[in-house]
């Protein structure tokens, strides 16, 4: 088959192949924090958009969280229309060059893609951050212009996925927001949760800037309940969403969790964080140089702390999931880079009991035929939990009326309406809540979608029916 | 209400008439033409009782030797003019007694002496029930006038007479069969053998004339009415008028402007034309209007139904005038139509400028012209005929009984155009506006300097979606036309969606079916116009210079320089006055709809002629009355005050995007519409840099698109001209509230409801606040695509991947899962309005039936291999064949390979493009499917783009490689409700077991022509919806025209019911059917049988991505790509199977529930169904009641479902002789043959083709006479059929081998190469065979032919249209448009009078003289032909040639497509003979 290139060619899909841009060889990126693709050159991003088959049933738009318009814009950067193209994904998104690096693609919208099916899907994932990241480096901004001030005003506690997609929104329909977050920096676990590596530090102040630029103000390093009080902020404000995310570790109950080799996940990232950036937050650094370290979990934390701790030059980084290598909840990409930069799998081992030594597992798959024995103990000098999070409501919110379900998630109200859209209405009217802390810990892009929500839901009580 | 009307009666025929042109008068000629009526017979409709027909009738001249004695029996006096009425009164004595004071009174009035009454004797022994259940009284009134009247002020009077006097006689019994001192006419619904039984009169000896016009019906209902038997009192039609709409709302605003001298009291009249019930009645109105109002017969036949002269590149120029400054007054009246007229002095024929009805004339030496349908319809001698031929499109006959005076078209156009200085008029007074690029220009940056910034204002407030300006407007900027689709409409209607829609979303564009053709505007557009004018339009009788002040544009889309130059036109002529469609936002829209009239009204009164309508001057706190709300009130209320023919409508709009919103503008009555937002929009992409060429190369070929656009919804109705399609309201609206039709869109049809004033300015107060509010994005409507957030899909992912998960697992709970996600989406149908009653105690599983009888209920509707990869067809068809369901063909023939195994589709279909359509195809069907109309589309033929015509399809096709196929709008065999009773027939002889299907689309007045289909004797009806799938096919086709099949089906359950035709007719519904619950509600509502579509498609794998038409189908389904095929494609026919098999599970669970044993017994059982109140509010002011209503089963005993087989009263026996002799292989020597013996051959050809297969059986058959209809249909390899005589219409169509000759006697004085001795549509879609006639075509030769070779004498208009192989040779003349869009073959034409380039349509093809070739092998080729010619039929004309070749080979031209420019590489395609047995 001619490989020969053509724009708009019906057939570019088979003519050409995915291709992804390319990674840092695993030895040249595994000594440091920075990201590990490059940026993909212009004519390569146009032809993987040209594969778009521009589907009657877009199932890539329809399995995205956010709905992303996004064979429009595939079609524009086929065409070359970046910035249209950049705009295009704004409109839906307002973090679109960081779901582009953090998203689950193959769980997503190319896992739908109608190409997933043995001609490779259409690399979204990669064109989005590309796209938005020229975009930003180009100082793009959308034109508000137009925008007729509404002299509202709402307060989001947490500057994380959920509220920064709040806000965006918000702004853009001439509410002025105000961010409020305990944190030197925006962006919650997008900041200090996840290490540079799969997302540089730099985008998220570009990113903070870009917001500032169309109208958001932020009060940073400000913690609701000590700085502020919330009456203070239901007072000053027409409304308030709360997106705090959900940092309670879970910790498995497991014997020996108390011991001082053993770190929790996200103290350990933040603690990475905080040490690159120079913060002064009371998060300790963990440095894991020369150890042999256990990763206890396998999700998409558990892949960021076994690959932070080989870039921390561990000796061994091994990771240890109770169930097999498809059960493994997070994205499959993450997997795969973790291989490639030396991270052992082992899989199939419950643990039991954390020693001095090590951890002591048991067989999920013991089989007489093929194992020896049915424990299993293997040896560290940390351990690091990487269990998911649960629900911390604040104290102030149960003092406010914010209504918290039995495992501590924030209770909306669920409205059948039309679209089947949940509400994103507290207990507490004016108050409004989205993100990790109302449905558990999940994906940013899930958290963005429900910020977009409550702002939408928030507009509609100042007026603003987009109907 | 009731979906159903009997008045929706349309009907079709056999015409013609029989004159001595002396003026001799005789008894003989009266029962000749009874004779000759009754040989056409099969052209009616004949019940099974053998004696009620759909009526007939004859007009004659009044006997004098007749009706004199009986007058002066009466006392009457034998001086005076004799006039005598023909009258059908009440059976009811008293109501006929008031109608016959009341005629009387009238008489009187106009000083006329009623002499007496007389009963006519009728024998009604010869009538069936139905005739004789409706019999009226039926009696003749005798009248003299005055002495000294002449008889022309007689008729005139005797016509106000009869017209006042109907006005005031409420009395639907009462008519006025004729009433005239001229001529008599008797008509009835008897059959025409019985004619002169019924009336004795026409028995007597003394009844005598020289001119008998006559006339048999074929009506699509079976309880037809006396009155609408034909002739009228002027004429008898053939055809259908396809303007009919428009012409009545134009006689209706012409009729106070009409004025003469000769009937001054004309205005006094409630209407010049009536307005409902038969559209020929209403022809035969206007023509007696214009007769008695002192119009001669030329002028009138010619204003009403004139030529295609718009484009005729030889017309005289005078002439043209002619018709010109006729048609600034008279809209044509234009369909299929061949008209038979006489006042009892003169005669003529006319057939419409298409010619889609035949008219064959002979004239025998004894002075006896006979013109009809057929030839050889009574038993002239053929060495007594003088001349013989037929009437050609847009061609008049006409003579002067008496003086014997024979007029031809040209000597009728040369007497009309001489009258006056029509060319002078034009020339002083009537201005041409031009295109002025450099103002244009201008226009457009006007428009981008001042306002492209508000551009995102109007888009909104104008609900125009980002969408629509990628996926629609840019494409047609892009493209010069529009955006080309596939899949169906999987969205809700729009008074159903939750979101507010463009209000053009309500209207459903009409178009033609079965009896009456849709155009084929790609390849005819020579017969199309879109030329519009301004200015005032004037009395027509009155034919003067001042009449003539116009502004001729030469489309209806105006663009900014148009409109400058309207502007500064003469005011004098033009006064031009501008009136705003915004309305404050706090008023109601009615109000401010009302208050629009009536500024207009006191407009125009002042003077105003060009009224502009305008939404653009739009505020915060204001809000647009929709264009088409705004059009149609305020034309409508100028009809009423009788204004609209002094003003022209102009409306810039920012509605106006998409040729359907331009086409339903129009409809309503615009004049020309200025769509400024379109305009803005492409300066607006332009900018965006998102336009392949410059801006005003863009903005032209946008307008190009339009036109193509507007041209193709107008010949969807057969419509030919803008100005027939003005005011045609051809449209039917769903979904809007009776207040808004009845301000807006008066006596359209709305059948259920909808929308009120206050549910649509809601809607508009929506888009309204969003307009204003600029921080809001631009809707992405999801109307094409799916779009989370959007229009609902009936295909979202979501069901989409439930069903193949469903059919990948074979689990119950996985198919459970899907079936309630589509039986409880939100509404989006009109049946997800209907729920079921489910009964308090349910059946057990053994209680219903089986699962293999609702299986077998199943077919997979019509897909063509070629839209299908070969895998995907074949998968279909061997699921289909193993659950005892069918599978449809489609249109794309058939690898006969897959005959006779698992593979075979079981249902054949018969489309217009009639690839692969041979009789070896024919007869190896079980069903055999005429598609009329497909959900998708109706109304336009099957595409499949070039791509996809592959080596492998294009073999079955017998097309070229890579050039796209789209077939014609029309089956050009079917132009009337008779011709498909004659493919019906046609079908039926080539494989007498095959059932035969038609396929029709919902739309209104689907009933009716589903009854005359089962009068048709089909078998089987499919009902489908809009909602059908498509491999191909325009945007706007898919969007807008056809309705919920719930609609059409309920009306043709009913209409069948009623016409006691259901139980000979299996209905099937078709169109988006998913679940059982689907099923279930498709058997409530009428269904027999059920087609499903894109159901089996996406259990095979389809995974609904809407780019079929790109030949890239990801799945390996809708592509002929090898590699998709085979590396990509996994649709096991298993999965198919486990799809049906669910669904059928599901209909007995149903079953179950409703505690119903089977299907039969659910059919019609509408009190199983409960109407919901809806979600919205527009929902809610639904009622579908008229739905429930439609499909109830009957209390009484009739039938309502299918169980009887509908047999056609002829059986066709010559050709079951034939059959019969060769199987005792006893064929005879010759076979005598007339024109009532139909298909012949067609029986033999199915016959061999069953036994011996593709490579045939020798055999040769001699006939001598004059052959019926289809001689040599299917005609099958290795059959020769010989013809002495004549043949009538469609010889040799679909034939793929043997041959054909046709030749006259040998003592004939006529010159047999001067005229026809085959009729129309000869050669259709033949892929093989060899046709020799010794003398000319009619219209439409060898139109699709793709193999066979045929020598002929001369072709009427369209000759060769989309030829795609094979080769012609025309020894003689050839017509208009000939050659049009052929891309295969190759014709050579003897072209003496070197016309040959004005009269071909040079689109495709090349043309060159044969001297000008170097290649001695085609001139030896052609030559081979002509002497082969020669030696099958003995032509003296090919003699001729022959002896003389040098001096006629310069004449001799090679017709060719484009693409083959050497001529040497040329192989014309042969089947190769192979071996016979």
């Amino acid at each position: 088959m001619s490989k020969k290139f053509k724009i708009g060619d019906t057939l570019s899909f088979i003519k050409q192949e995915r291709n992804l841009a390319n990674k840092r060889q695993a030895d040249a990126r595994s000594h440091d924090f920075n990201e590990i693709y490059f940026n993909s050159d212009e004519q390569n991003l146009v032809k993987q958009a040209d594969r778009c088959l521009d589907c009657g049933n877009p199932f890539c738009e329809w399995k995205c969280p956010l709905h992303n318009f996004i064979p429009n814009w595939l079609d524009m950067v086929a065409h070359g229309q970046f910035e249209q193209a950049a705009s295009l994904m704004h409109a839906t998104n307002p973090l679109p060059e960081i779901c582009g690096r953090v998203c689950p693609q193959d769980r997503l919208c190319e896992q739908a893609c109608t190409l997933n099916t043995g001609f490779g899907a259409v690399t979204i994932g990669a064109i989005e951050k590309n796209i938005a990241d020229t975009a930003l480096a180009n100082h793009w901004r959308p034109d508000l212009s137009s925008v007729k001030p509404l002299g509202k005003k709402v307060a989001i506690v947490g500057a994380g996925p959920a509220g920064l997609g709040c806000a965006e929104l918000l702004v853009r329909n001439g509410v002025i927001p105000v961010v409020y977050d305990k944190y030197p920096e925006i962006g919650g676990l997008l900041t200090f949760g996840i290490p540079g590596f799969k997302l540089e530090k730099s985008i998220l102040i570009k990113r903070r800037q870009f917001l500032q630029d169309i109208g958001v103000e932020f009060q940073l390093n400000t913690k609701i309940g000590e700085d502020i009080s919330f009456e203070k902020l239901q007072q000053d404000f027409d409304a308030v969403f709360l997106a705090l995310g959900t940092y309670q570790a879970v910790d498995g109950d497991l014997s020996g969790k108390e011991l001082p080799q053993v770190i929790q996940s996200l103290d350990y990232l933040i603690g990475n964080v905080n040490q690159q950036q120079s913060y002064q937050m009371p998060h300790s650094y963990h440095d894991l140089k020369g150890q042999d370290v256990l990763v206890l979990g396998g999700g998409d934390t558990a892949m960021d702390c076994v690959r932070s701790a080989i870039r921390q030059q561990a000796k061994s980084v091994r990771c240890v999931y109770r169930k097999d290598e498809n059960a493994m909840p997070g994205s499959k990409t993450e997997v795969q880079n973790a291989k490639e930069e030396g991270v052992q799998f082992i899989f199939n081992l419950q643990p039991l009991e954390i020693t001095t030594d090590g951890v002591a597992f048991e067989r999920t798959d013991f089989d007489e035929l093929k194992h020896k024995d049915k424990k299993v103990f293997l040896s560290a000098d940390t351990i690091v939990l990487a269990f998911g999070f649960r629900a911390n409501p604040q104290s102030w919110m149960k003092k406010a009326g914010v209504e918290t379900t039995d495992s501590g998630l924030v209770r909306i109200e669920n409205q059948s309406i039309f679209n089947t859209q949940d509400s994103q209405k507290t207990s507490v009217s004016g108050v409004y809540a989205g993100g990790d802390m109302v449905s558990g810990a999940d994906l940013v892009v899930t958290a963005i979608a429900q910020g977009r929500e409550a702002a939408k839901q928030i507009l509609a009580t100042f007026g603003l029916v987009d109907d | 209400m009731s979906l159903y009307h009997h008045s929706q009666g349309k009907d079709s025929c056999g015409f013609g008439l029989i004159a001595q042109l002396k003026g001799q008068q005789s008894q003989k000629l009266i029962t000749t033409a009874i004779s000759a009526l009754t040989r056409m017979t099969h052209r009616g409709a004949v019940d099974a009782d053998g004696k009620t027909g759909d009526g007939c009738g004859i007009s004659l001249q009044l006997s004098s030797s007749f009706f004199q004695p009986i007058a002066e029996l009466m006392g009457g006096n034998s001086d005076a003019l004799l006039a005598v009425g023909q009258i059908f009164l009440n059976s009811d004595e008293v109501k006929a007694q008031i109608a016959r004071e009341q005629l009387e009174k009238e008489i009187k009035r106009e000083t006329l002496h009623v002499v007496g009454w007389r009963k006519v004797p009728i024998d009604t022994s010869v009538l069936g029930t139905t005739a004789l259940q409706s019999l009226p009284q039926i009696e003749q009134i005798f009248i003299q006038a005055p002495v000294g009247w002449g008889k022309e002020d007689f008729e005139r009077r005797l016509f106000m007479a009869r017209r006042r006097a109907a006005d005031l006689i409420d009395d639907e019994a009462y008519y006025v069969v004729s009433l005239s001192n001229k001529l008599i006419i008797y008509k009835g619904l008897v059959l025409p053998k019985y004619l002169n039984v019924f009336y004795p009169d026409l028995a007597d000896d003394q009844m005598q004339s020289a001119i008998c016009l006559f006339h048999q019906r074929f009506s699509t209902n079976t309880a037809p009415l006396w009155k609408y038997a034909q002739p009228f009192r002027l004429l008898a039609h053939n055809g259908e008028i396809n303007t009919i709409n428009a012409n009545r709302t134009w006689a209706t605003a012409r009729h106070k402007k009409l004025f003469t001298p000769l009937i001054a009291d004309l205005p006094n009249l409630s209407h010049l034309v009536n307005q409902s019930g038969s559209d020929s009645s209403s022809l035969d109105n206007m023509l007696e209007v214009l007769l008695v109002g002192g119009m001669d017969i030329f002028r009138a036949l010619r204003l009403l139904i004139p030529p295609a002269w718009k484009k005729r590149k030889n017309m005289d120029a005078n002439l043209r005038a002619f018709y010109e400054f006729n048609s600034m007054h008279m809209e044509a009246w234009d369909g299929p139509a061949g008209i038979v007229m006489t006042n009892g002095e003169k005669i003529a024929c006319t057939l419409d400028r298409n010619g889609l009805r035949p008219a064959r004339y002979v004239i025998t030496k004894d002075g006896i012209l006979t013109v009809a349908s057929e030839v050889g319809v009574w038993d002239y001698k053929e060495e007594d005929v003088i001349e013989k031929d037929r009437v050609g499109p847009g061609e008049m006959l006409a003579a002067d009984i008496g003086t014997g005076q024979l007029w031809r078209s040209h000597k009728i156009d040369d007497n009309l155009k001489n009258r006056h200085p029509y060319r002078e008029w034009l020339r002083e007074n009537t201005i041409r506006l031009r295109s002025n690029p450099k103002l244009e220009i201008q226009g457009a940056q006007n428009h981008i300097n001042d306002d492209i910034q508000r551009i995102g204002i109007y888009q909104k407030l104008f609900n125009c979606s980002i969408e629509e300006q990628q996926n629609v407007i840019r494409i047609m900027a892009n493209d010069g036309q529009e955006a080309t689709s596939s899949m169906g409409d999987d969205t809700p209607m729009a008074v159903l969606s939750h979101k507010s829609r463009n209000l053009f979303d309500y209207f459903r564009q009409q178009f033609a079916q079965v009896t009456n053709p849709p155009i084929d505007s790609l390849r005819e557009k020579s017969v199309m116009s879109l030329e519009t004018c301004f200015g005032r339009e004037h009395n027509l009788f009155q034919e003067t210079n001042g009449l003539a002040y116009r502004a001729i544009i030469s489309h209806p889309i105006i663009n900014f320089a148009k409109l400058e130059q309207i502007k500064t036109l003469d005011q004098r002529y033009y006064k031009i006055k501008q009136l705003s469609l915004n309305y404050p936002i706090y008023q109601d829209l009615q109000t401010a709809l009302i208050k629009l009239c009536d500024e207009a009204v006191s407009l125009v009164k002042n003077g105003c002629v060009i009224l502009q309508l305008s939404d653009r001057d739009i505020d915060e706190t204001t809000v647009p009355i929709h264009a088409a709300l705004a059009v149609g009130a305020v034309n409508d209320r100028m009809i009423k005050e009788g204004l609209r023919l002094d003003v022209n409508i102009i409306i810039e709009t920012a509605t106006a995007r998409d040729p359907h919103h331009f086409a339903m503008l129009i409809a309503l009555g615009a004049t020309a519409i200025y769509p400024y937002l379109a305009m803005q929009i492409i300066n607006q992409l332009h900018l965006q840099n998102r336009l392949q060429d410059d801006l005003m190369t863009a903005r032209d070929q946008y307008f190009a698109s339009l036109r193509k656009g507007l041209l193709k919804i107008t010949s969807k109705m057969g419509i030919s001209t803008i100005s027939s399609y003005r005011n045609a309201r051809l449209f039917e609206i769903i979904g809007l509230a009776q207040e808004v039709m009845d301000l807006c869109f008066a006596g359209l049809p709305s059948r259920i409801g909808g929308a009120t004033f206050a549910d649509l300015h809601q809607d508009a107060l929506k888009s309204q606040r969003r307009a204003w509010r600029q921080q809001i994005n631009m809707q992405r409507s999801g109307l094409l695509k799916y779009i989370h957030g959007g229009e609902y899909h009936c295909y979202n992912p979501d069901v989409v991947t439930l069903l193949q998960q469903a059919v990948m697992t074979g689990q119950q709970k996985d198919y459970d899962k899907f079936a309630e996600t589509v039986n409880k989406r939100p509404i989006a149908t009109l049946r997800d309005m209907m729920q079921l009653q489910l009964a308090k105690t349910p059946l057990s599983d053994e209680q219903v039936e089986g699962k293999e009888n609702i299986l077998r209920r199943f077919d997979s509707a019509a897909m063509s291999i070629g839209a299908l990869s070969p895998e995907a067809h074949e998968s279909l068809a061997m699921a289909m064949n193993r659950i005892g369901g069918r599978s449809n063909s489609g249109e794309g023939g058939e690898d006969p390979a897959r005959f006779g195994t698992e593979r075979n589709s079981k249902i054949k279909q018969v489309a217009s493009g009639r690839f692969g359509v041979t009789a070896h195809y024919l007869s190896h069907a079980e069903v055999i499917q005429i598609k009329v109309a497909q959900g998708a589309k109706p109304g336009e033929g099957g595409q499949l783009p070039g791509k996809k015509v592959t080596v492998e399809i294009a073999k079955l096709r017998n097309a070229v490689v890579g050039t796209t196929l789209i077939s014609p709008p029309p089956h050009h065999d079917i132009y009337s409700i008779e011709d498909l009773s004659q493919l019906i027939f046609d079908l039926k002889q080539v494989n007498p077991k095959a059932l035969i299907s038609v396929k029709l689309v919902s739309g209104p007045g689907v009933g009716t022509i589903a009854a005359g289909v089962a009068k048709a004797y089909a078998d089987m009806i499919t009902i489908a919806g809009h909602d059908g799938g498509t491999g191909a096919s325009p945007l706007t086709s898919v969007k807008y025209a056809g309705n919920p099949w719930e609609l059409g089906l309920a009306e043709t359950h009913q209409a069948l019911i009623e016409n006691n035709l259901r139980d000979k007719i299996c209905l099937q519904v078709d169109g988006g059917l998913k679940t059982g619950l689907d099923v279930i509600k498709g058997a409530i509502l009428g269904a027999d049988s059920f087609g499903f579509g894109t159901g089996p498609m996406v259990a095979l794998g389809c995974k609904y991505l809407r780019i079929c038409h790109l030949n890239n189908c990801a799945t390996g389904i809708a592509t002929q790509n090898k590699t998709l095929r085979e590396q990509h494609f996994s649709g096991l026919p298993e999965k198919v199977i486990r799809y049906f098999e669910f669904v059928a599970d599901e209909v007995r669970d149903w079953l179950k529930k409703l505690a119903v044993k089977s299907l039969n017994q659910l059919i019609g059982r509408t009190d199983l169904l409960h109407l919901l109140k809806g979600d919205t509010d527009k929902q809610s002011h639904l009622d579908l009641s008229a739905i429930l209503q439609g499909a109830q089963r009957p209390n009484n005993s009739a039938a309502h479902y299918q169980r009887v087989s509908n047999d056609s009263f002829d059986k066709g026996r010559l050709n079951q002789q034939i059959l019969h002799d060769f199987k005792q292989d006893k064929i005879k020597k010759q076979y005598i043959i007339n024109n009532y013996d139909r298909s012949v051959g067609a029986k033999i050809s199915g016959y061999i083709a069953q036994k011996y297969g593709i490579k045939g059986h020798r055999l040769s058959l001699n006939f001598k006479g004059i052959a019926g209809q289809s001689f040599a249909v299917w005609n099958h390899q290795g059959l020769e059929l010989k013809l002495q005589g004549d043949a009538n219409d469609y010889v040799g169509k679909g034939m793929s081998g043997g041959s054909i000759s046709i030749f006259p006697p040998e003592n004939i004085s006529y010159v047999a190469s001067r005229g026809a001795i085959i009729g129309n549509t000869c050669l259709y879609g033949a892929s093989g065979g060899q046709l020799f006639a010794a003398g000319q075509a009619g219209e439409r030769f060898a139109v699709r032919n793709s193999g066979a070779t045929a020598v002929v004498e001369g072709v009427g208009d369209h000759g060769c249209e989309y030829m795609t192989g094979g080769q012609v040779v025309i020894l003689g003349p050839v017509g208009e448009n000939f050659a049009a869009g052929m891309t295969g073959g190759r014709v050579f034409v003897f072209d003496d009078f070197d016309t040959l380039e004005s009269l071909a349509n040079l689109d495709t093809i090349e043309i060159t003289r044969l001297s000008d070739t170097q290649d001695d092998q085609i001139q030896a080729d052609l030559k081979q032909l002509i002497q082969q010619h020669i030696d099958k039929t003995a032509s003296r004309w090919a003699q001729k040639l022959c002896h003389n070749w040098p001096s006629y080979i310069d004449a001799f031209k090679i017709v060719q497509p484009k693409q083959s420019r050497q001529l040497s590489a040329i192989k014309p395609l042969k089947l190769s003979q192979g071996a016979l047995t």
